[in-house]
């Protein structure tokens, strides 16, 4: 602990780390496609059986979140698709970022939003009235926090998580 | 689809978006406003933190995997770079638990803005703007002094 650590040897910097902006992008675009599922999902009754449920538009968007959630937490949020599409027509016409951040806790914040989804969709097919919209809700609360405050509730979680041992830290951060 | 958008049921639909948004919208502000803050230090007697020669030190608490560290780091290292009677130091919270104990430490980054005498004069909890910072460094600076 002596004098100045300064960015010595804390969280990672250059050549390790994301564009913090990148994850931030893609959660306005979801934080959108899910009130576009709150919208579908509350004007329309819910399906009579199994694959009506299934194919109503809600139910069919969801289930593309749902992908697109596994996606980022499966291959990590660097290779997300929104990501991708951040780094190509986005960061070119930004300044470059003033910090970067750990891909770690975004990536685990794609599992979270991933098992919310997941299980409203999973509830909605068994009809349970009401799952899909109240887990597109609380994924959009999160989503549009991320993007509108760039405050990540997944990531909180991640570090807590970690803090209290129940994740280990990625090696990332050597 | 379409015959449902027109009907009537679309209106109360609206409305429940509507709330969900107002309702993000002002988690977003409560948390902004309990996350990153100016609070008052309790004095306490830190000389052991200060850095030698400097009017002010800011003693930043961080953790690994906090992106507000980072943002911190960034606006302390720029107020220093302005201002040499100012030094900035930055520790881990898990080599310091007695000092984030002392003067409640309970999110990271927690900067402790302390004067010549090592008092903790305030504490800026969270990635604080850069002109808060500054405000905080110069009451830190006049003569005032509250100690424990």
């Amino acid at each position: 602990m002596s004098a100045a650590k300064t960015g010595a040897n804390e969280t990672p910097e250059k050549p390790f780390g994301i564009d913090p902006r990148g994850p931030r992008f893609g959660a306005s675009i979801t934080a959108v496609l899910l009130l576009v599922v709150v919208l579908l999902g509350l004007t329309e009754p819910l399906g009579s059986d199994l694959v009506a449920r299934a194919l109503q538009p809600a139910a069919l968007l969801l289930t593309v979140l749902v992908a697109l959630f596994a996606w980022g937490a499966f291959a990590g949020i660097q290779k997300h698709p929104y990501g991708l599409l951040y780094r190509a027509l986005v960061a070119p016409r930004l300044a470059p970022p003033a910090e970067r951040e750990d891909p770690a806790p975004p990536t685990f914040a794609q599992l979270v939003g991933l098992l919310v989804t997941a299980t409203g969709l999973v509830l909605h097919l068994i009809g349970v009235p009401g799952a899909l919209v109240i887990a597109a809700s609380a994924a959009f609360i999160a989503a549009f926090l991320n993007a509108v405050f760039a405050y990540c509730l997944g990531c909180q979680l991640y570090v807590l998580l970690v803090r209290a041992g129940i994740i280990r830290r990625s090696a990332a951060r050597a | 689809m379409f015959r449902i958008f027109l009907g009537m049921d679309v209106l109360p639909a609206l409305i429940v978006i509507v709330a969900l948004v107002a309702l993000a919208t002002v988690l977003g502000f409560t948390l902004r406003a309990r996350n990153t803050r100016v609070a008052s230090g309790c004095g306490g007697d830190e000389h052991h933190l200060t850095v030698a020669g400097a009017e002010v030190t800011l003693v930043q608490l961080s953790s690994p995997v906090c992106s507000a560290c980072v943002a911190m780091r960034r606006v302390a290292t720029e107020l220093v770079a302005s201002d040499s009677t100012v030094a900035h130091r930055e520790i881990d919270v898990v080599d310091e638990p007695d000092v984030a104990r002392r003067h409640s430490v309970y999110s990271t980054p927690t900067t402790l803005v302390l004067d010549r005498e090592g008092h903790v004069r305030s504490r800026l909890i969270g990635a604080v703007k850069p002109a808060d910072v500054r405000a905080a460094v110069d009451a830190a600076r006049t003569l005032a002094v509250v100690t424990a």
